[in-house]
């Protein structure tokens, strides 16, 4: 057997501090499966990374002046345009329009921030339902809804968007929206396949015998066993989103000017060739560095959650 | 410390003592089999294939059976965790009811007096599963629980035992908070565990402390009958001994019944009172334990004790044992008559041998006469014109046939020879049920009434 | 300090075996210094529940067990050919010496049939590699080839590592050779197979896996393993996953494999009542460690050891009154960095002191059986006072 909490009588102590106790195991079982993801030392490379950005992000306003009316524009040095990192307070340089890249980077990263989380978020609770839907209810609605899902896996990620976004019209919000509108099929697919997995195990059986309501059964057994790969997938689009969303703002469909890492990269392209590197190159490392960061963390979960090893 | 029985439900009466606790009519259990792009039906698995049971109450009643035969199946129907497609099933019916049941049964639709139509419709509506009103249902859902095989997967992973062994008390409002718990840590104490087991999860426990919890989830509403499915299956012959003496004990302390579904003859002849052999969804015998193992009425409990090693008695012979030859039936389309006979041992020419059976041992026997069959026109399982290659190999099979002494051999009613057809017409057998042979025995072997019973004849097939 | 007085006609030896496992939560002693031996044409039943040791035991013997996380702590593994008498140690040979022996020597038959069947390959095919691996030279021979001036490409057509290009080229320039080489293999497969009792080896040959029944498939294991004759066929419980009355057959069947051929069996289960009816001689293993051994039927009627006691009165039996199941308290220790003591005295009802401090080890008994249990070792020899020791058991004889 392994280690477990000492043993009290709980009826001595009384009914909250049993239900303390209760969640109390509860969180040193999840803090254990941390653990367990902490193993990786590539994972733990990830986290690291992840938390730089996020202190970025959401210290912006403390690192740099935020600039007026739109702190999404960056502000415009126009007498020190085209500048090299380290030049005239400019630690990574200007583009070529003033524009300081490094004020770029930090205020990109709550840009990219928003927009994953804002694109996940409302993913995962979109496909959660829909798939939860046809999982629990099968037949013709599953069928139904599943063709529906199949029609828009059928077409490649990237292309949707830019389709959507291209008759959205270019705005930072439309691309939010196109990238919403892409991935909650990925979700709605994951879950209704877990769910019908979890249907068939033998404690789904046991509730149903004693008899309690298929809601309770769907909130207690169904779902908190079907979601690993939900929370491994919700981790990688953490990253692909910006991936995607930085190609997006590339090719223009974000505003002009906008602060966002992808716009960056495209802006500062045509200065490449008279070596000017520092925009784009920068700005493509801050993507590089945000997918991978997501990527190894979504790893590191999925082999930690592994139900051969879950829990052992 | 014994658990007192006692029923919440406000205004329903206990359930009598004696009587049935459970009774089956006819019930099949069979799963469409849907095939191509717009899933026709074409078939289906007949898992249960008409089955007749009772189970009465304060007993236990053994169900045995190899694999495929429906045991798990029947056990989860009579759990109402699988609809029946077929048949009806009733819970609590005393001797009288019963009777009633059996009478107002047989009367057909059409010519029931209005008093006898309430009165059927009454009793449905308190006794037939699927027929019951809500508040049946829930007296039901309360007295009649389930243990399965798997304990590992009978738990959910993500709950600590609190909650899982709580949980029906929880669904049926009968105690919250810190009444909850102290209920909860009687159950475990009850099947051998403490309040230390309270807050783990059950992956931290070896399988026979699971299967405990598993337990001790079954009892929590004082249910009156308990469906093992299997419950020793997996777990060690030291842990099994363990288990199976808890479950005696809280069958004394607490009058339970149970439906004990296994493949282990040895546990169940200690266990039950009462013995169901099934094969391939029927019940072939049912009786009393004692007898049905020492003087078995159908052959196929004959094959199933021979087979089964046994660490008594005097060094075993294994030539004079009864064996079974060939593999398992598909359920989909399970032989004509008695579901045994390509595979018995004893098999007559009235056990309904069909055409496909004649198929198989040829395969075997003949190969080259096999072969040279190019096409069957069946018209019936009974009756079918086979076109041969040539006229010599129907020939060949024609009196290959006519001059068999086999059983099948000598169910052919009519086999003619035309050039190189051979049609062939057998004796067509229905259905056969399961009758009484003595008191409290039942079989559904056509031998077993008679004089010499299941030993084998002496002249060879 | 052996108790093992080798007898002069043995098969398998082995000897002081221990198997470790290497895992983040310290090291499994899955194995602990066992020693036994199978004799020629012999059955002897290795028995212990779930986590004792005997399946690691069983691969080890064919040096099965993946090397890290496993580790072959100590001992050797010994075989002998019963023609020649020449001896080689599994653990310490090279991997070509142990390839050979695998499947030719010593064959091993597995508890899912299932798993053990490539899924991908039919029947035929299979079974014509075991042949092509070991009996090349016998194949070319029954096709009227010389081995040793075959045509080339016979050899590795012969050898079944022949591509289909090589196969046909051969067709084309030596017909009729190629013809009586496929034959060959042929008969040899369909001997193999019929040898079993499947009834119709032309089709079961040209069968996948799937198409077969849990029964058959076992039949087809065991015509695989048994294809090359070997003297000493492993059964890793080969009936657990089948049905009774199937297992009565297929038990039937390697009993009487047993009796034409001569093969020595190493049975590995735990079920006991299987024991009884085919097993010359019987081990008991827990926790990793042999706790007793001798005559099969002996061993039964009259147990020495606690455990193996325990064993039988917890199998349900007709007599046995209901709910009074001699159930053994307790559960199997974990074998993570165990302290040196007796691994059963926490659940044993003679233990002492002496016990949790001291390991017992095998000591013989009359009637070539042996026992691993304080109750029958002297108190001198261990060192400790005779008042510490367990109550002695009825007749204890004396030990080294």
């Amino acid at each position: 057997m392994t280690s477990a909490p000492t043993s009290s009588p709980a009826g001595q102590t009384g009914k909250t501090t049993l239900r303390t106790r209760a969640s109390s195991v509860r969180w040193a079982r999840r803090r254990e499966v941390l653990r367990e993801v902490m193993r990786n030392p590539l994972t733990v490379v990830g986290f690291v990374i992840i938390a730089l950005f996020l202190l970025m992000a959401l210290m912006a306003p403390l690192l740099t002046e935020a600039n007026q009316p739109d702190p999404y524009q960056s502000p415009r040095d126009w007498g020190n345009i085209d500048v090299p990192p380290g030049v005239e307070g400019h630690v990574l340089g200007t583009d070529s329009t003033g524009g300081d890249v490094l004020y770029g980077i930090i205020w990109g990263s709550r840009l990219s921030l928003q927009l994953s989380l804002t694109v996940v978020i409302s993913t995962l609770v979109i496909g959660t339902i829909v798939g939860s839907v046809a999982a629990m209810r099968g037949g013709r609605v599953d069928n139904f809804l599943m063709r529906v899902v199949d029609v828009f896996l059928a077409i490649p990620e990237l292309i949707f968007a830019l389709a959507i976004a291209a008759v959205l019209g270019p705005s930072f919000r439309n691309i939010i929206l196109a990238l919403a509108v892409v991935f909650w099929v990925k979700y709605a697919r994951i879950i209704r396949g877990e769910i019908i997995r979890v249907k068939q195990t033998d404690y789904v059986a046991a509730a149903h015998v004693v008899g309690d309501s298929n809601w309770n059964i769907y909130r207690k057994d169904v779902l908190p066993n079907a979601v690993t790969p939900l929370v491994v997938q919700a981790t990688l689009d953490m990253g692909n989103v910006v991936l995607i969303g930085a190609a997006l703002s590339y090719i223009g469909l974000a505003q002009a000017g906008l602060t966002e890492w992808g716009a960056m990269v495209s802006a500062g392209q045509s200065g490449i060739l008279a070596g000017q590197w520092w925009v784009s190159t920068f700005a493509g490392v801050a993507i590089l560095l945000w997918a991978l960061a997501f990527n190894l963390v979504g790893d590191g979960l999925r082999d930690a959650l592994d139900p051969k090893t879950e829990g052992r | 410390m014994s658990v007192t029985l006692d029923h919440q439900n406000v205004g329903q009466p206990a359930p009598s003592s004696g009587g049935d606790v459970m009774t089956l009519h006819d019930v099949t259990v069979h799963y469409p089999v849907k095939q191509g792009v717009l899933q026709r039906v074409t078939g289906a698995v007949r898992a249960v294939d008409g089955v007749d049971l009772s189970i009465r109450r304060g007993q236990t009643l053994g169900l045995v059976g190899e694999s495929g035969c429906g045991k798990t199946t029947l056990g989860r129907v009579i759990a109402g965790l699988v609809p029946a497609t077929g048949g009806d099933i009733w819970f609590d019916l005393d001797e009288a009811l019963r009777s009633r049941m059996e009478h107002l049964r047989s009367v057909p639709a059409e010519s029931m007096t209005a008093q006898e139509r309430s009165e059927w419709a009454t009793l449905q509506a308190n006794h037939r599963l699927g027929a019951m009103t809500k508040e049946r249902q829930r007296v039901y859902r309360r007295n009649c629980q389930f243990v399965f095989q798997d304990a590992f997967a009978s738990l959910n992973p993500r709950q600590l035992v609190r909650d899982i062994v709580g949980r029906p008390l929880r669904v049926y409002h009968e105690a919250t908070g810190s009444d909850l718990d102290v209920k909860v840590i009687n159950l475990l104490e009850r099947v051998g565990l403490g309040p230390q087991h309270l807050l783990r999860y059950p992956h931290q426990f070896s399988g026979g402390q699971r299967q405990r919890i598993s337990i001790a989830r079954a009892l929590a509403l004082n249910p009156e009958f308990v469906v093992l499915d299997e419950p020793t299956s997996a777990l060690d012959v030291s842990v099994q001994a363990q288990i199976l003496n808890l479950l005696v004990e809280l069958q004394e302390d607490l009058g339970l019944t149970y439906l004990f579904i296994t493949h282990d003859l040895g546990v169940v002849q200690h266990m039950s009172d009462y013995l169901a052999v099934m094969y391939l969804g029927r019940i072939a015998e049912v009786g009393p334990t004692d007898q049905v193992f020492t003087d078995p009425l159908h052959p196929y409990t004959k094959v199933l004790r021979d087979s089964n090693p046994s660490l008594e008695g005097d060094e075993v012979d294994g030539s004079a044992h009864l064996r079974l030859t060939g593999t398992v039936p598909n359920p989909i389309d399970p032989p004509q008559g008695c579901r045994l006979h390509p595979r018995c041992p004893v098999s007559q020419p009235e056990c309904g041998w069909q055409v496909d059976d004649m198929f198989l041992s040829l395969e075997t026997s003949t190969p080259a006469s096999f072969d040279a069959i190019s096409r069957v026109e069946r018209s019936g399982p009974f009756a079918a014109q086979l076109v041969m290659a040539d006229d010599a190999s129907a020939r060949h099979l024609h009196d290959e046939i006519t001059n068999s002494r086999s059983p099948f051999g000598r169910a052919v009613e009519s086999i003619t020879l035309n050039g190189a057809n051979v049609s062939i017409r057998l004796r067509e057998v229905e259905e056969i049920p399961l009758i009484p042979v003595s008191p409290g025995r039942m079989s559904s072997c056509l031998l077993s009434g008679r004089p010499g019973g299941i030993t084998p004849p002496s002249e060879s097939r | 300090m052996s108790v093992e007085t080798p007898s002069d006609d043995w098969l398998l030896r082995v000897e002081d075996l221990s198997v470790h496992f290497h895992t983040p939560r310290g090291v499994v002693q899955a194995v602990d210094h066992i020693t036994f031996e199978v004799r020629p044409k012999e059955t002897l039943a290795l028995v212990g529940e779930t986590g004792c040791g005997k399946s690691v035991t069983a691969r080890s013997i064919m040096k099965l067990v993946p090397e890290p996380p496993g580790e072959y702590a100590s001992g050797s593994i010994l075989l002998r050919s019963p023609s020649t008498g020449a001896v080689i140690d599994m653990l310490t040979a090279p991997m070509d010496q142990v390839r050979a022996t695998r499947g030719d020597r010593i064959a091993m038959i597995f508890q899912d049939p299932g798993k053990a069947l490539n899924p991908s390959l039919t029947i035929g095919r299979q079974l014509a590699e075991v042949f092509g691996e070991h009996r090349a030279r016998m194949l070319l021979t029954q096709a009227g080839i010389d081995p040793d001036h075959a045509p080339v490409g016979s050899g590795a057509i012969a050898s079944q590592r022949a591509g289909v290009i090589r196969r046909n080229f051969f067709h084309l320039t030596h017909p009729g050779q190629s013809r009586a080489l496929r034959a060959a293999v042929d008969d040899a497969v369909i001997n193999a197979l019929s040898d079993t009792g499947i009834p119709n080896p032309r089709k079961v040959m040209s069968s996948y896996p799937h198409e077969l029944s849990g029964g058959m498939k076992q039949r087809v294991m065991i015509a695989q393993a048994l294809a090359c004759d070997p003297d000493l066929l492993i059964a890793d419980e080969p009936t657990t996953a089948l049905d009774v009355t199937i297992q009565a057959r297929i038990l039937d069947l390697i009993n009487d494999l047993q009796q034409r051929r001569g093969t020595a069996i190493l049975y590995i289960t735990h079920d006991l009542s299987l024991v009884r009816q085919f097993a010359d001689r019987l081990a008991v293993m827990y926790a990793g460690r042999m706790v007793e051994s001798g005559p099969a039927l002996e061993v039964l009627k009259a147990p020495q050891h606690p455990y193996t006691q325990g064993l039988l009165a917890a199998i349900p039996r007709a007599g046995t009154p209901r709910g009074q199941l001699a159930a053994i308290a307790g559960s199997v220790p974990q074998l993570v960095d165990p302290p040196p003591q007796c691994h059963f005295s926490s659940r044993c009802g003679w233990s002492a002191e002496v016990c949790t401090t001291h390991v017992p080890h095998l000591i013989g008994l009359p009637g070539e059986r042996k026992v691993a249990c304080l109750r029958f070792e002297q108190a001198s020899s261990i060192g400790v006072e005779e008042a510490e020791m367990p109550l002695r058991a009825a007749h204890v004889e004396v030990g080294p």
